[in-house]
C-alpha cells in the first residue's frame, strides 16, 4: 500500500488542480417593506420560545406579508454557531445580541447600524433604560434596540433556611450576614451546601468584584481590573466558600451544575438573574419553595445590570421587513407581550405586566437593583478575555494557585489582549 | 471426574460471560430508570431503584426540541448516504477490481490515501464549499461528502476480488460489455459485500456528530446526534431528561440491530476480516 | 479463512491485481474498456476529489494563515506553527491523545478473552452473549457519552454508589484530573469491546479444529495451545483491530465533547486539560473561537502523528503478524 499512497499523494495536486468549486453568486432582492418574507429569528433561550413565537405572530397579523420563524439554538453552542452562520453567510436575519458580543459584530460589520433607521422613524431611545442603550451603541450609532433588562439576585431556598433555623434574607444584609448564613446552611456531610460558587462572572463573581469596591475592566475599556487589591477580594468571596465548604467543589459542579442542585434542595442559595423566574416558576420543586432576595452589601451595594437587544443581519436579503420587525419588538405593545411571559421589557413603563405575571415571587427586587446597578463589562473582543477568566479562575477555585497570584496573571494577560484590540 | 471438570469450566465460562454482559447493558438499564424519576429521586444518596413513572421527562424532550423532524433528517441523510454508496462504490470498486485501465495503480492510491487522513483535516474547506454553495442548514451539506467513500470502494474491491474470475470471462465470451457485467453479474453477487458496507454506513452516518454539528445550526435541520448534543446544552445536568433523550435518539438503531442481528454481525465479521 | 485467502489488505492491496493473462496484455492504449473504468470511477473520483484530496491541500494552505472573526484570511507564513510548537495546551493535547491510543490497545485483550470464551466448543446461548456485547457498538456516541456522564457522577452516580456498597468512596471521574482520562479510555473500550469481539470471533471460527488437535497430540497444554495456535492465526485480525483503534483514538472526538459538559460546563472543568484531545481542539479553535488558521496548524500535526503511527505499526507487523 506504502507505495501506491506515495504516488498517489505525489500526483494529489496535479489530479485535482482542475477541480474548481463555482459559488453561486447570492442576488440582492432590494425588496420593500411589505413584500412577502420569511424572517428567521435566533434565540437562545427555551423558556422565551413560547413568548417570541407569540410576538411572531403578533407581528404577522399586522403585517400578512412577513412570516417568522423563530430558531432556538441552546446558549452554550449560540456564539459559536452564529459566529459559523456568518462566516458561511447564513446568518439569522434578525438575532439576539448580547453586550459582551455587540462590538465585535459591529466592529466588522455583521450587523446593521441602526442609526438613520431610528431617526427616521422618529423612535425616542429614551424609553429605555440609559445603560442599556449605550451597551448597544458602538462608536456613536446605534446597533439594536434593547429588548429586555435583567439584574441579578440571590435565589433561596425558604424551606431550607427555616429547617436550619437562618433568617431569610432581605434588603439591606451583607457580606458578613451572608457567611453567618452559609456557615449555619452547610453541611457537606451530608452534601449539603449554603451556595455553588460556579465560575460565571454575570451571576457570581463580578458582582463581589464591584460589591467590594473592584472592577473588571476600566470605564475606557483599555485595562483589566484584575490586579486590583479589591477586585481580588471579590473573588476570594467564591473561594473562600470553596475552602469552607459552603459551596461544592469545582468537581462536584462539573458533575452536576449549580441549578440542578438548587433545583434538588442540595443548595440553599442560587445567585442568579431576574430570567429565572420562570424556569423556578415551572419547576415543580421549586415553584413553592424558592423566592428572590437583593444581593448582600459589601463595601458598596451592586449588581450586574444587562440587557438583550435585536440586531439585524447586515447580509439579510430582506433589510425592510427585518427593521420593521425589530422596530416592532422594541414597541410598547410588544414589550407588554413580552412582560406578561418573559423576562423584564426594557420599555420603561411596562415592567407592571412582568411584576403581575410573577407575582409568586419577589421580582421587585430586580427591579429596584437598576438604582444601584452597574453596567456589565465588555470591550471590543470581550470573549477573548472571557475566555482567560475561566482558564486563570479555574486553577484558583481548584485552590491549585492562590486567588491572588490567578488574578495577577489575569490581568497580565487580559491586558495584552485588550491591547491588541 | 473429567466429565465434572469439563461442566465446572462451562460453568466458569458462562460465569464470565454473564459478569461481561451485565456490564454491557447495566448502563442502559439504569438509563432507563433515570429517564423515568424525578430529578430529586434520581440524586438520591443511596439511591431508589423504582422509577417515578416521570413521563414527562420524554414529554420535555419532544417540546424542546423537533425530536419528529431530527429523526427524520437522520433517517433521511442515512439512506441518501448509504445509496450513493453503494452505487458509486461498487461502481468503483468494481472498476479496479475487474477492468484493466492505465493509472489504475495509482488511482488506487490516491484513494486510499484518503483513508488515513483524520476527517478533521477536510472539514474547514468541506465547510467553505457549503457555505459558497449557498447550503449550510440543509440537509445536502450533511449528505455530500458522504455519498462518496474511499473504504467504500476498498472494502468492494476485496469482496471482487475473491469472486472467481471464469464468471465475467463467461460473460464477456457471451459477448457482455463491462457495464452489463458489473450490473448483472458483479452486483448480484456482491450482495454479501453490500449487505455489510450497508450496514456500516447506516450506522457510521446516523451517529456521525462532528460534520453535522459543523454544518447544521438550525434545529430543524439537524441529525438525532447533534441534536442530543444541544440537549445538554439547554438541560446542563438535568440527568432524567438527558437520559430520556438520549435513550429516544438511540433506540431505533437498536430496535434494527435486534431485528436484523445475523446481518450485522455478518457485516462486521466480513469487514473486519475482509480488509 | 478469508483472512488468509486476502492477506490483510492494508498491506498488500495496492500490489495490483495480476491482469487476466498477465503482464503481456496490459493495454498499452486507450481501449473501450478502459473508457468504461475510467466513467465508472469518476463519481467517486470527483466526489473524493472535491470533498477530501482538494481540502486536505487547502487545509494544508489554510495553515499558513490568519482568519479574521468572521472570516477572511492573510498568509503568515510560519507563525501557526512557531505558536504551535509553544503552546503548552497542544501539548497536552497531543499527549492525551497519544494516551488515548495506547491505552485504548488494552480493549484488545479483553476481546480476544471474551472472544475465545464464546468459541468454546458445545457453548450455548453464543448469540445472545454476542449480542449483548454488540449492544453499545450500535448506540449513539452522544448517548453514550450521556449515560456515561451519568454514571460516573461523583456524588449520585452509579458507579460510586456501587462502590460505596464496599465501603469505597469513588472520585469525580470526569472532573478529576487524575482520573478522567482513564475513565474516558474505559467508557472507549467498553463501546468498541463488542465490535473487536466479533471480529475476532470470526478469526478464531475459521482456525481449523484440526490444528488444536495436533498442538494436543504433541502434548501442549490449553496455554501453549493459545500461545503455538491461537495467537499467530488470529494476528492478522489483532493487527487490523489495534491499527483501527489506534486511528479511532488519535480522532476521539465526541465522547469528551460530551462528557467533559458543554460550553462554560467544559470550561471550568478542571479535569478539561487532561482530557481535551487534538480534534477537541481543532473544534475549538476552528468552530468556537475561530481561529482557522491556527486550528489547521494543529491537524497538520495530527496528520504527522496519524502516518507515523501508522508506519509504525506496518513496521512492527512484520515482526508478529502472521499471513498463513
Amino acid at each position: 500500500m506504502w507505495k501506491a499512497v506515495r504516488t498517489g499523494a505525489a500526483v494529489m495536486a496535479a489530479a485535482v488542480l482542475a477541480v474548481t468549486v463555482a459559488g453561486c453568486g447570492a442576488d440582492e432582492p432590494t425588496a420593500g417593506a411589505d413584500e412577502k418574507a420569511t424572517l428567521s429569528y435566533a434565540v437562545w433561550d427555551k423558556n422565551q420560545v413560547p413568548v417570541m413565537e407569540e410576538l411572531a405572530a403578533a407581528f404577522t397579523e399586522d403585517h400578512p406579508n412577513i412570516t417568522v420563524e423563530v430558531q432556538l439554538t441552546p446558549w452554550a453552542d449560540y456564539w459559536t454557531k452564529l459566529r459559523a452562520a456568518v462566516t458561511g453567510g447564513a446568518a439569522p436575519d434578525v438575532f439576539w445580541m448580547n453586550g459582551p458580543n455587540v462590538q465585535l459584530y459591529a466592529d466588522n460589520g455583521v450587523i446593521m447600524p441602526l442609526a438613520d433607521k431610528v431617526a427616521e422613524a422618529k423612535l425616542d431611545l429614551g424609553v429605555y433604560p440609559k445603560a442599556l442603550v449605550d451597551l448597544y451603541t458602538f462608536e456613536g450609532k446605534i446597533y439594536g434596540l434593547p429588548k429586555d433588562f435583567d439584574t441579578v439576585g440571590v435565589w433561596f431556598n425558604k424551606e431550607l433556611f427555616d429547617a436550619a433555623g437562618v433568617k431569610h434574607p432581605a434588603a439591606g444584609w451583607t457580606w458578613d450576614d451572608f457567611k453567618a448564613a452559609a456557615a449555619k446552611l452547610s453541611n457537606p456531610a451530608k452534601g449539603q451546601y449554603a451556595v455553588g460558587a460556579n465560575i460565571a462572572g454575570q451571576e457570581y463573581f463580578y458582582n463581589t468584584i464591584y460589591q467590594a469596591g473592584g472592577n473588571v475592566i476600566s470605564a475606557d475599556g483599555k485595562k483589566s481590573g484584575y490586579d486590583d487589591p479589591a477586585t481580588i477580594e471579590g473573588l476570594r468571596f467564591w473561594t473562600d466558600l470553596i475552602k469552607n465548604k459552603q459551596s461544592p467543589d469545582l468537581k462536584t459542579m462539573t458533575d452536576t451544575h449549580p441549578i440542578q442542585l438548587f433545583e434538588s434542595g442540595k443548595l440553599a442559595m442560587y445567585w442568579g438573574g431576574s430570567w429565572n423566574v420562570t424556569e423556578f416558576g415551572n419547576n415543580e420543586y421549586t415553584k413553592t419553595r424558592v423566592d428572590a432576595a437583593p444581593l448582600p452589601t459589601g463595601v458598596k451595594q451592586a449588581t450586574i445590570i444587562h440587557g438583550l437587544a435585536n440586531v439585524v443581519s447586515a447580509k439579510t436579503k430582506y433589510p425592510a421587513q427585518a427593521w420593521e420587525f425589530v422596530k416592532f419588538l422594541g414597541s410598547k405593545p410588544a414589550a407588554e407581550i413580552l412582560g406578561k411571559k418573559g423576562p423584564i421589557p426594557a420599555y420603561t413603563g411596562t415592567q407592571d405586566a412582568w411584576l403581575a405575571a410573577n407575582a409568586k415571587f419577589n421580582g421587585k427586587v430586580f427591579l429596584d437593583a437598576v438604582s444601584y446597578a452597574v453596567p456589565y463589562p465588555v470591550s471590543r473582543n470581550t470573549a477573548a478575555w472571557n475566555d482567560e477568566e475561566f482558564k486563570q479562575l479555574t486553577k484558583a477555585y481548584t485552590g491549585e494557585v492562590p486567588v491572588e497570584q490567578a488574578a495577577k496573571e489575569l490581568a497580565t494577560q487580559m491586558n495584552a489582549l485588550l491591547a491588541k484590540e | 471426574m473429567a466429565e465434572s471438570r469439563a461442566q465446572g469450566r462451562m460453568a466458569g465460562t458462562h460465569g464470565t460471560l454473564i459478569l461481561g454482559a451485565a456490564v454491557m447493558v447495566i448502563p442502559f438499564a439504569w438509563q432507563l430508570l433515570t429517564s423515568l424519576k424525578t430529578l430529586t429521586n434520581a440524586t438520591r444518596v443511596p439511591p431508589t431503584i423504582a422509577p417515578d413513572w416521570r413521563w414527562s421527562n420524554y414529554a420535555q424532550v419532544f417540546e424542546l426540541l423537533p425530536f419528529g423532524d431530527q429523526f427524520l433528517n437522520t433517517a433521511v441523510v442515512a439512506a441518501a448516504r448509504t445509496a450513493g454508496q453503494l452505487l458509486f462504490c461498487s461502481m468503483a470498486a468494481y472498476a479496479f477490481a475487474r477492468l484493466r485501465f492505465p493509472g489504475r495503480g495509482l488511482l488506487f492510491g490516491l484513494f486510499l490515501s484518503v483513508l488515513m487522513v483524520p476527517p478533521a483535516l477536510f472539514v474547514i474547506p468541506q465547510y467553505e464549499i457549503m457555505a459558497d454553495l449557498g447550503w449550510l442548514n440543509s440537509l445536502g451539506a450533511i449528505i455530500a461528502p458522504g455519498l462518496f467513500s474511499a473504504f467504500g470502494v476498498f472494502l468492494l474491491r476485496q469482496f471482487f476480488l475473491g469472486l472467481p474470475r471464469e464468471l465475467d470471462e463467461a460473460a464477456r465470451l457471451d459477448g457482455a460489455g463491462p457495464l452489463r457485467i458489473y450490473w448483472s453479474v458483479m452486483l448480484p453477487l456482491a450482495k454479501p459485500g453490500l449487505l455489510a458496507l450497508g450496514i456500516l454506513v447506516v450506522l457510521a452516518s446516523w451517529n456521525d456528530l462532528f460534520w453535522p454539528l459543523i454544518v447544521n445550526t438550525d434545529p430543524e435541520q439537524m441529525t438525532l446526534s447533534a441534536g442530543l448534543a444541544s440537549l445538554q446544552g439547554q438541560f446542563q445536568t438535568d440527568y432524567p431528561v438527558l437520559m430520556a433523550g438520549s435513550l429516544l435518539a438511540s433506540l431505533p438503531v437498536i430496535v434494527v440491530f435486534t431485528v436484523l442481528q445475523r446481518h450485522f454481525i455478518q457485516g462486521i465479521a466480513f469487514s473486519g476480516n475482509k480488509s | 479463512m478469508v483472512m488468509t485467502e486476502e492477506g490483510i489488505a492494508a498491506g498488500r492491496a495496492a500490489v495490483p491485481a495480476p491482469a487476466p493473462g498477465g503482464r503481456a496484455r496490459r493495454p498499452r492504449r486507450w481501449t473501450a474498456e478502459a473508457g468504461w473504468a475510467y466513467l465508472l470511477i469518476a463519481p467517486t473520483g470527483l466526489g473524493l476529489a472535491v470533498f477530501y484530496l482538494w481540502p486536505v491541500l487547502q487545509t494544508g494552505y489554510f495553515s499558513f494563515t490568519e482568519w479574521g472573526p468572521f472570516g477572511g484570511h492573510e498568509w503568515v507564513g510560519l507563525d501557526n506553527y512557531r505558536a504551535l510548537a509553544a503552546d503548552a495546551e497542544v501539548r497536552q493535547a497531543l499527549v492525551n491523545t497519544l494516551l488515548f491510543a495506547l491505552l485504548g490497545l488494552l480493549g484488545i485483550p479483553l476481546a480476544i478473552v471474551f472472544a475465545a470464551l464464546l468459541n468454546r466448543p458445545k457453548l450455548r446461548g453464543v448469540s445472545v452473549y454476542r449480542a449483548l456485547f454488540f449492544i453499545p457498538v450500535v448506540t449513539m456516541p452522544v448517548a453514550v457519552a450521556m449515560v456515561w456522564r451519568w454514571l460516573y457522577n461523583g456524588d449520585f452516580g452509579l458507579v460510586n454508589q456501587l462502590l460505596s456498597v464496599f465501603g469505597v468512596e469513588g472520585p469525580h471521574w470526569i472532573a478529576d484530573p487524575a482520573t478522567a482520562l482513564y475513565a474516558l479510555v474505559a467508557v472507549c473500550i467498553w463501546a468498541g469491546l463488542g465490535y473487536n469481539i466479533v471480529v475476532f470471533l470470526a478469526g478464531l471460527q475459521a482456525i481449523p479444529r484440526e490444528f488444536y488437535e495436533a498442538a494436543e497430540i504433541d502434548g501442549a497444554g490449553p496455554v501453549a495451545q493459545f500461545r503455538r495456535v491461537t495467537l499467530p492465526l488470529l494476528s492478522p485480525s489483532i493487527f487490523f483491530v489495534s491499527v483501527l483503534s489506534v486511528i479511532g483514538s488519535l480522532q476521539l472526538f465526541d465522547l469528551v465533547y460530551v462528557m467533559a459538559g458543554s460550553g462554560q460546563a467544559a470550561r471550568s472543568n478542571p479535569a478539561m486539560p487532561r482530557i481535551q484531545t487534538v480534534v477537541g481542539l481543532f473544534y475549538d479553535k476552528a468552530f468556537y473561537t475561530n481561529d482557522r488558521g491556527y486550528a489547521a496548524a494543529i491537524v497538520m500535526a495530527l496528520l504527522v502523528l496519524i502516518v507515523v503511527f501508522t508506519a509504525i505499526q506496518f513496521r512492527l507487523q512484520k515482526r508478529w503478524v502472521h499471513y498463513g
